[in-house]
């Protein structure tokens, strides 16, 4: 039986951004995967060469519109680390709390996405009409929606009034009433289960071995999650890593949904702790040295490796992110799978092209 | 394995940071493999005097390892993606934005993982721009 390739993307109704692949097939059923990439490739870790490094904060929200407030928390977290700056213990609740209605917010857009990729378009306009108001609040709290800008090298630009906690929380409720009722056809309908059940199964070895972070590792077994490590405000919350066994595309989708949860919980935890006092603390001088930061986004874990020579220009800054590392993962998945799933395996990863390309 | 702290220009760098030569590189990495840590990323950084130090990061149980090599510009650096496939698409980026000659990666993408064939080379290195005295046509 001869062989096909097939070109997926980079143009598709399932992708929200570009990413190519060859597929290799033979009849129905996929042989070998290629990626190619390279559509969205900005250049963005040069750029932060030539700004300064305080204006890279805003540099490298612009990597991704979807968990940018982690970028930039990750990159200031670097500076920080390397000029030995503490930053307010309000500041580190405030930052946890939007990063983790970013999670959200990431994780919403995702089941919405998953919903229209296998065709019920009803369950994708619920799912995102719950994600709004997640936005609400980023809008409400921070004045814009997906760039929140509210990240600067010493702690926090804006803060949270008594009024936003509670109309925070109100949303939350809602939100968590919401998600229950959604909840419920993504892990019990019939016609979702057929198409994410025993579909693209990565083992724990293998999610390991390939590096795999994020959803795809937890829901392969892995207990691994930065934020165990404690940063920020994490190590004085109380919380497990959600993981499941099974390594599907299901598992995936059950993960994500109870990272949501998970989420609503950790804000909640937040607003009861949060300090009073200071936001920010005053930084002078120039970064001198190099400094790795590691931090739980949406899709895994994100490295940030900051060298800085003294002078107001950092030399070099990398980042790699959760998509970056799940690729190799992807490709080990996509042979033995049958054309009809490859979206669906693609969009499990949840891939973000803007990130891995920067 | 040891644990070492390495200083550049004076300054403490990055903990847990082993220096090996690029003639070690592969007999570390399966080391690194053998005792079951994870391979994250690479990281090439451009001295700016025809060096690149390159880091290798592994993580087991959320504790950082790092391999670190120099290499001159041109030499040749072997690829670890045998030992860990993940590294194909790091390894290709390095090769690509910095000029890293780095040999029998398994999927060599030969220059083309993001840029096209009109990109300039190696454009995350650092370069000389040379401004050429513009000509009329005649």
């Amino acid at each position: 039986m001869g062989k096909t390739v097939i070109p997926f993307g980079p143009q598709h109704p399932v992708l929200p951004e570009p990413l190519h692949l060859k597929l290799v097939m033979q009849d129905e059923r996929i042989v070998e995967a290629i990626p190619a990439i390279g559509y969205v490739h900005r250049g963005l870790e040069k750029l932060t060469e030539i700004k300064d490094f305080t204006q890279n904060v805003h540099v490298v929200e612009r990597i991704c519109g979807i968990c940018s407030f982690m970028h930039a928390m990750s990159y200031c977290k670097c500076i920080e680390n390397i000029m030995n700056i503490q930053i307010p213990d309000r500041a580190k609740y405030l930052r946890v709390i939007w990063a983790e209605i970013h999670r959200m917010h990431s994780h919403l857009l995702w089941l919405g996405l998953l919903a229209d990729a296998f065709g019920f378009e009803s369950l994708f306009m619920q799912v995102w009409r719950n994600r709004e108001k997640v936005m609400d609040i980023m809008e409400e709290t921070a004045g814009s929606r997906i760039f929140l800008s509210a990240n600067t090298i010493g702690g926090t630009r804006k803060d949270l009034t008594k009024e936003m906690l509670v109309k925070i929380q109100v949303i939350l409720d809602e939100i968590e009433s919401d998600l229950k009722q959604i909840e419920s056809v993504f892990l019990n309908d019939y016609t979702v289960k057929h198409r994410l059940v025993g579909v693209g199964v990565l083992t724990k070895e293998d999610a390991y071995k390939l590096g795999a972070t994020g959803a795809m590792a937890k829901a392969s077994g892995l207990k691994t999650d930065m934020r165990t490590t404690g940063y920020e405000a994490y190590g004085e919350l109380d919380f497990e890593p959600i993981v499941h066994t099974d390594g599907d595309s299901y598992a995936r989708t059950v993960v994500r949904i109870k990272e949501v949860y998970q989420s609503i919980d950790l804000v909640r935890q937040c607003i009861a702790k949060l300090p009073e006092g200071e936001i920010s603390v005053p930084v002078k001088g120039n970064p001198k040295g190099e400094a790795v930061v590691r931090v739980e986004q949406p899709r895994g874990e994100v490295l940030y490796y900051v060298r800085a020579n003294g002078t107001k220009n950092i030399e070099r800054l990398r980042v790699r992110t959760p998509t970056f590392a799940n690729i190799p993962a992807l490709l080990h998945m996509l042979p033995g799978s049958q054309l009809a799933d490859v979206p669906i395996l693609i969009l499990t990863i949840d891939p973000c092209i803007s990130c891995t390309e920067r | 394995m040891q644990t070492k702290y390495r200083s550049i220009r004076g300054v403490c760098m990055l903990e847990n940071t082993i220096e090996i030569s690029k003639d070690d590189l592969l007999s570390e990495v399966q080391n690194m493999d053998y005792n079951n840590y994870r391979f994250v990323t690479a990281t090439c950084v451009d001295n700016g005097d025809g060096t690149f130090d390159v880091y290798y990061h592994f993580d087991k149980n959320y504790e950082m390892k790092n391999l670190f090599v120099k290499v001159k510009k041109e030499e040749e650096l072997p690829s670890i993606s045998k030992i860990y496939f993940c590294a194909i698409l790091v390894e290709n980026e390095m090769k690509e934005l910095f000029g890293l000659n780095i040999t029998n990666i398994v999927v060599d993408y030969g220059g083309h993982l993001l840029l096209t064939d009109d990109a300039p080379d190696a454009p995350m290195a650092k370069q000389q721009i040379v401004i050429e005295e513009r000509k009329a046509d005649v």
